[in-house]
């Protein structure tokens, strides 16, 4: 397993001084060490270049791309295709947590690999959802494997760890914050075949994500009760650069990739 | 046909395949300038033939992948062409016509409203313009930037290269590799196109 030095300018850097009050607040709760910290768990831990865990990336793909990744937990490197982000907000509302349900349900039902950001609310749902239906599913953290944020979901991070997979593009010891989670917003764009935002207001950082997954060409999907929302402006702006109002979770399924390469295909051209 | 939907949607996003693993845009070029001497469109590749890829239904982003440029940078690099011309751009929206019910997808007249030549082509007026798309439909995105091509350059000759074509019948589909010329006409009628095969 590869050594992970930290560069001295992330181990010195004061994370107070540097963020708004919001930031700050965002932290109040602060991330908690996974439990057993420094032991088995890190010692499962496998260091990652882009190209081991999703094959060779073009040049849009390369751009936001961490050089390094880290994961932890039994799933296949290279990753299972297809895979499908269902992301939202922290703070969903009872309707955004039953349709972030209803989705990671019917995807998970067709194979399809759920992958989200262990947040609160919508990414929630849509872990706990895949693994009830036996399904499968990714989380794309934005602290490094051996911190756990938010702390409810500890149980929820070592339950992946344990069957599916968790993934960080941050080593064990650097400093968490805020910028990570926009960072791992768009890793998590890069890993997903498609995105899906559920639930989001004009801050959530799951519109990083949309941005990005806009930028790369896949897919992006926005759930139609959003798209109506007169108070929110940016479904309608990232409808203008090509997102698509999602009004049924089946239609994802018609442009996703097979799970099987398209190498043998490619090669009838 | 299932393997011709998984090949669309990956030209779609220009990942690496096959063995050695290259792009598909340059897979697609590499087709192209390997079978020339073969292929029922060798014409349209003129010496002085400039590729102009197809503009997004969408607004773009900086750096978004760009499937059209793609495509034609990677024929220029194999010979394939003289030179590439980004110079069509898309200032309004219209809808993707692969995700909307044929009742619903933009007509010619929508292209044309939505697309500008936003700068002249380097060097003296074109004679030779091939439009470079990845995906055609029925054909209305073509005409809608072949007429405005037209506007900007009235002495060129005009034509078309799509790396792959739909069948909205499934019993239409013949084969994942199948080269051909076919035309893509306006009906007036109805405002749409007349596509064929």
């Amino acid at each position: 397993m590869k050594r992970v030095v930290i560069p001295a300018r992330h181990r010195s850097r004061n994370q107070a001084g540097m963020f708004s009050r919001r930031a700050i607040d965002l932290w109040s709760e602060g991330p908690i060490d996974m439990p057993h910290k420094r032991n088995p768990m890190e010692a499962q831990i496998r260091t990652l270049t882009p190209l081991e865990l999703l094959g060779p990336l073009n040049d849009v793909e390369r751009k936001y791309a961490p050089s390094t990744l880290f994961s932890a937990g039994p799933m296949e490197i290279p990753l299972p295709r297809p895979r499908v982000a269902i992301i939202g907000s922290r703070k969903a509302s009872a309707k955004g947590l039953s349709t972030a349900a209803h989705i990671a349900s019917v995807l998970s039902k067709r194979e399809v690999v759920i992958v989200s950001g262990l947040a609160e609310g919508i990414d929630t749902a849509a872990h706990e959802t895949a693994m009830r239906e036996g399904g499968r599913t990714i989380a794309v953290l934005g602290t490094p494997l051996n911190r756990v944020y938010p702390q409810k979901n500890s149980q929820l991070q070592q339950e992946i760890m344990t069957n599916h997979l968790v993934i960080s593009q941050f080593p064990v010891g650097y400093p968490i914050q805020p910028k990570n989670f926009v960072m791992r917003n768009r890793t998590m764009a890069l890993i997903s075949n498609a995105s899906i935002i559920v639930e989001a207001g004009e801050t959530s950082g799951s519109l990083h994500q949309g941005w990005e997954a806009l930028r790369l060409g896949r897919p992006l999907f926005i759930w139609k009760s959003i798209v109506a929302d007169s108070s929110l402006s940016w479904p309608k702006k990232m409808l203008r650069f090509g997102a698509l109002v999602l009004t049924d979770p089946k239609h994802v399924l018609e442009v996703l990739p097979s799970s099987k390469g398209i190498s043998q295909i490619v090669m009838q051209i | 046909m299932q393997d011709a939907y998984q090949v669309m949607l990956a030209i779609k996003q220009d990942p690496f395949g096959g063995d050695p693993p290259i792009l598909m845009s340059q897979r697609l070029a590499k087709s192209v300038q390997e079978n020339m001497s073969s292929l029922p469109f060798a014409y349209f590749f003129q010496p002085n033939t400039v590729l102009v890829p197809v503009p997004k239904s969408s607004l773009m982003l900086k750096d978004t992948l760009w499937v059209p440029l793609r495509i034609a940078t990677a024929l220029a690099r194999s010979g394939v062409g003289s030179q590439v011309d980004p110079c069509l751009v898309r200032i309004t929206p219209v809808r993707k016509a692969a995700s909307s019910r044929a009742s619903e997808r933009p007509k010619p007249k929508d292209h044309f409203a939505s697309l500008r030549v936003q700068r002249r082509i380097s060097g003296p007026p074109p004679n030779e313009i091939l439009l470079v798309d990845d995906i055609i439909t029925r054909g209305s995105t073509l005409l809608g930037a072949a007429n405005r091509l037209a506007e900007a350059f009235p002495e060129a000759r005009i034509r078309a290269f799509g790396a792959m074509a739909t069948v909205s019948d499934p019993a239409d589909f013949v084969a994942l590799s199948r080269p051909l010329v076919g035309s893509i006409q306006y009906r007036p009628s109805t405002e749409d196109t007349i596509r064929r095969p």
